[in-house]
C-alpha cells in the first residue's frame, strides 16, 4: 500500500527524477525563445527583490527645483516628473507593488480555482452543479461592481485589491482544472488506486493533481500577466492603490495632465507594464512548449 | 425509434405531436430557464452586497442629513423594515418590470442605463469589426507559411502587442494622435452627423456619416482585441496545414491559394468564433478604461459612476442588463457553432 502513494508536496512541485538538475538537459530544452523569457523574467526578479540596493534617489522625495528632467539628465536615470521625483526609483517601487500584488492574488486563485475544479470533477452531482453556476454567474457579473463596493466600505489598499482579485478571478483555473481532471478521474491508474483502497482525497491531491500540474504552471504565467494589466488597470482608475503610492497605474494616471511637457512621464512606467507583461507570456509560453516536449500536450 | 412508432399505442399520438410541435422550442426553453436562473442569482448576490456597502437612506439625504430627515426617508421608501422584506419588496417590482428610480437623479434605473447602452455596442461593435478584419487576413498570412522569417518576425511584433493593455495602448495613441499631430479629438463622444444625399427634389437618402470621435476610441479598443485573436487564427490556420486533407488535396494538385482559403481557413475560424465570443461577452461589460479615458458615455463609465456614489438601482439595473448580454452573447456563439461546425450538427430523427 505504502508503494502507491507519492508525497503530496511532490505532487505540484515535480517528481524525484525531475529534481536532478544539470546543463545537460538545459541544453537540450533550451530555445531563443525560453532562453530570453527566463533572463528577462530573472532581471524581473532581481529588481523586485533587491528593489531598494537599485534606487538612486528617495521615490517619494522630490525636488522641485528638478522637475520635468528628461531622462539621462542630472543622476535621473529614467527622467523625474511632475514633483522632481525620480522616475526610475519610483518604477522599481512600481514593480515591487506589481509583483507583489499580482503573485499574491494568483496563489489564491490558484488554490481557490484548482480545488474546486478538482472537487466539481471527482464528484458530479450536486456539487458541480453549484459549483458550475456560481461560474457562470461570476463571469456573467462584472468584478467591478464588487470591487467598489469593497473599496467603498473598507477603503483602497494593498489587501483590498489582492483579496478581491483572489477571490473572483479564479475562473480561469477551474474550468482548465476541471475539464483535465475529469478526465483524469477516468483513467484506470485512478480506478486502480480506488480499488486499492486509496482515500479520497490523497486520489486527488496525489494521483489527479500531478496529472494537471503542466497546466498550472502554464496558467499560473499568465494568468500572472492577466493580473499585472488588472492592478495596474485598477490602480489607474483610482481603485486598487492608494494615491501617491507609487505604483505603475498611478504613475500613469499621474502623467496625464503632462503629456506635451514630460513625455517620459507616460513612457517609463508604460514600458514597464509592457516588459513585465511580455515577459510573463513569453514564460507561459515557454513553460507550454517545454511541457509539450515532454509528450504532453495542454490546451489553455 | 421508427421501428417501434407502429407498436406504440395510439393513445401517446397527443404527446408526440405536442414534442414534435415543441421539439425546436426545447433548446429555448432551456437557454430562457438557465437565463432567468442567472439573473436571480445575479440580483440576490448584489442586492445583499450593496446594502452591505452602504445604507441608500444616507445616499439619498447626503452626508449632512439630520437624524429625523433621515428616518423620514427611511419610511417614505420602506427602508425602515427588515432587510428580507426589503428583499422581496424589491424582487416583487422587477418581476413587475419596476427597477426603481436613480437615487442620484430620480429618473428610471434602467431607463438610464439603456440611454447609455448604444454607445456602448457602438465602440464595442466597431472595435470587434475592426479587429477582426484585420485580424483574419493577417492570421491567415501568418499561419500559411509560420517557418518563414518575415512570418515569424512579424508574429515577434504581434507576441509584444499582445502585452499592451488596452488602457495604455489609449494613452499612447492619445499621446500621439491627439496631442502630438492634432489629428483627431481625444475626448468626448458624438453620435455622427446625417447627411440627406439628395436624389431628386423631393426625395433624398439620409446616410450618417461616423464622426472623427469615434476613432481614437474604438482604435485603440481593437488594438487590444487583435493580437489574441490574430495569434489563434495563425496557430488554427498553422494546425489545419498540417492535416491529412490538406496534404491529400495539394497532391491532387490545388493551388495554395484554395488550400488556404477554401481548405484551411474555415477550420481555422471555428476556433476564431470561440475567441470572439468570449471577447464580445466581455465587452459587453463595458470597456470601463476605454470609456473612462475617453470620457465615452457608455455603461462602462455608468458602472463606475453609479456605483461609488452608490446608487443602488442604476448599479442592479446595470448588472441585469450586463448579464443579459452577456449571456445572449454566449448562447448566439454557442449557436453560430451549430452552423459554422457541421460536426455539432445533430442528425435530424
Amino acid at each position: 500500500m505504502s508503494d502507491l502513494k507519492v508525497s503530496r508536496t511532490g505532487g505540484l512541485l515535480g517528481t524525484e527524477e525531475g529534481k536532478t538538475f544539470s546543463w545537460e538537459k538545459v541544453r537540450q530544452v533550451a530555445n531563443p525563445e525560453i532562453v530570453i523569457a527566463f533572463t528577462l523574467f530573472t532581471i524581473l526578479m532581481v529588481i523586485a527583490i533587491f528593489g531598494a540596493l537599485l534606487q538612486t534617489h528617495d521615490p517619494m522625495q522630490g525636488d522641485l527645483l528638478k522637475r520635468f528632467t528628461p531622462p539621462g539628465q542630472e543622476g535621473y536615470f529614467f527622467g523625474s516628473d511632475h514633483l522632481g521625483r525620480d522616475l526610475w526609483s519610483r518604477m522599481v517601487d512600481g514593480l515591487q507593488w506589481s509583483m507583489a500584488c499580482a503573485l499574491t492574488a494568483n496563489v489564491l486563485n490558484l488554490l481557490i480555482g484548482s480545488t474546486l475544479g478538482l472537487l466539481a470533477a471527482e464528484k458530479p452531482g450536486w456539487l458541480r452543479i453549484i459549483v458550475n453556476q456560481f461560474v457562470y454567474t461570476l463571469q456573467s457579473l462584472p468584478g467591478l461592481i464588487i470591487l467598489i463596493c469593497v473599496v467603498v466600505v473598507v477603503g483602497q489598499g494593498f489587501l483590498t485589491l489582492v483579496f478581491t482579485l483572489g477571490l473572483l478571478s479564479w475562473v480561469v483555473y477551474m474550468r482548465v482544472i476541471y475539464a483535465e481532471a475529469s478526465s483524469l478521474f477516468q483513467r484506470e491508474y485512478v480506478q486502480a488506486a480506488r480499488l486499492a483502497g486509496v482515500s479520497r482525497w490523497s486520489i486527488m491531491f496525489s494521483h489527479v493533481l500531478p496529472g494537471v500540474r503542466a497546466s498550472l504552471f502554464v496558467i499560473f504565467a499568465f494568468h500572472f500577466a492577466g493580473l499585472l494589466i488588472a492592478e495596474s488597470a485598477l490602480s489607474f482608475l483610482g481603485l486598487g492603490a492608494p494615491l501617491g503610492v507609487p505604483t505603475w497605474g498611478n504613475m500613469l494616471a499621474e502623467s496625464r495632465q503632462y503629456m506635451i511637457r514630460a513625455p517620459w512621464m507616460l513612457i517609463v512606467p508604460a514600458g514597464a507594464i509592457v516588459t513585465a507583461v511580455v515577459t510573463m507570456n513569453l514564460v507561459g509560453d515557454g513553460i507550454a512548449s517545454l511541457s509539450r516536449k515532454k509528450g504532453r500536450s495542454i490546451d489553455v | 425509434m421508427s421501428s417501434t412508432a407502429e407498436t406504440v399505442p395510439s393513445d401517446d399520438q397527443p404527446s408526440r405531436a405536442l414534442e414534435s410541435l415543441m421539439g425546436p422550442l426545447v433548446p429555448v426553453m432551456h437557454q430562457l430557464t438557465r437565463l432567468v436562473v442567472l439573473l436571480f442569482m445575479v440580483t440576490t448576490l448584489l442586492f445583499f452586497m450593496l446594502r452591505l456597502a452602504g445604507d441608500p437612506a444616507l445616499v439619498l439625504a447626503g452626508n449632512d442629513a439630520t437624524p429625523e430627515q433621515l428616518e423620514a426617508i427611511r419610511a417614505q421608501y420602506g427602508l425602515d423594515k427588515p432587510l428580507v422584506i426589503q428583499y422581496f419588496n424589491y424582487m416583487g417590482n422587477l418581476v413587475q418590470g419596476d427597477f426603481g428610480k436613480s437615487l442620484a437623479s430620480g429618473e428610471p434605473a434602467m431607463g438610464k442605463v439603456l440611454t447609455m447602452l448604444p454607445a456602448t455596442l457602438l465602440i464595442a461593435g466597431l472595435a470587434m469589426a475592426f479587429s477582426i478584419i484585420v485580424a483574419i487576413p493577417l492570421g491567415a498570412w501568418l499561419g500559411f507559411k509560420p517557418e518563414r522569417a518575415d512570418r515569424r518576425s512579424v508574429s515577434g511584433i504581434i507576441f509584444v502587442f499582445q502585452g499592451v493593455p488596452g488602457f495604455v495602448t489609449a494613452l499612447i495613441f492619445i499621446q500621439v494622435f491627439a496631442v502630438n499631430l492634432r489629428w483627431l479629438p481625444s475626448l468626448g463622444m458624438e453620435w455622427g452627423t446625417i447627411i440627406d444625399w439628395a436624389i431628386t427634389e423631393s426625395f433624398s437618402i439620409p446616410i450618417p456619416v461616423p464622426s472623427k470621435t469615434w476613432i481614437l476610441p474604438a482604435a485603440s479598443l481593437s488594438w487590444f482585441l487583435m493580437p489574441s485573436l490574430t495569434r489563434v487564427v495563425a496557430a488554427n490556420t498553422a494546425e489545419a496545414m498540417r492535416e491529412d486533407y490538406i496534404r491529400t488535396a495539394r497532391a491532387g494538385g490545388a493551388p495554395a491559394s484554395t488550400l488556404l482559403w477554401r481548405h484551411a481557413l474555415p477550420n481555422a475560424l471555428l476556433g476564431a468564433a470561440a475567441l470572439i465570443g468570449t471577447q464580445f461577452a466581455f465587452l459587453m461589460g463595458g470597456a470601463v478604461i476605454t470609456e473612462t479615458i475617453f470620457a465615452w458615455p457608455g455603461i462602462g463609465w455608468l458602472l463606475i459612476e453609479s456605483t461609488q456614489t452608490l446608487d443602488f438601482p442604476v448599479v442592479q439595473s446595470l448588472a441585469l442588463c450586463i448579464a443579459t448580454l452577456v449571456f445572449s452573447v454566449n448562447a448566439l456563439t454557442d449557436l453560430s457553432f451549430q452552423f459554422l461546425d457541421p460536426r455539432l450538427r445533430t442528425k435530424g430523427n
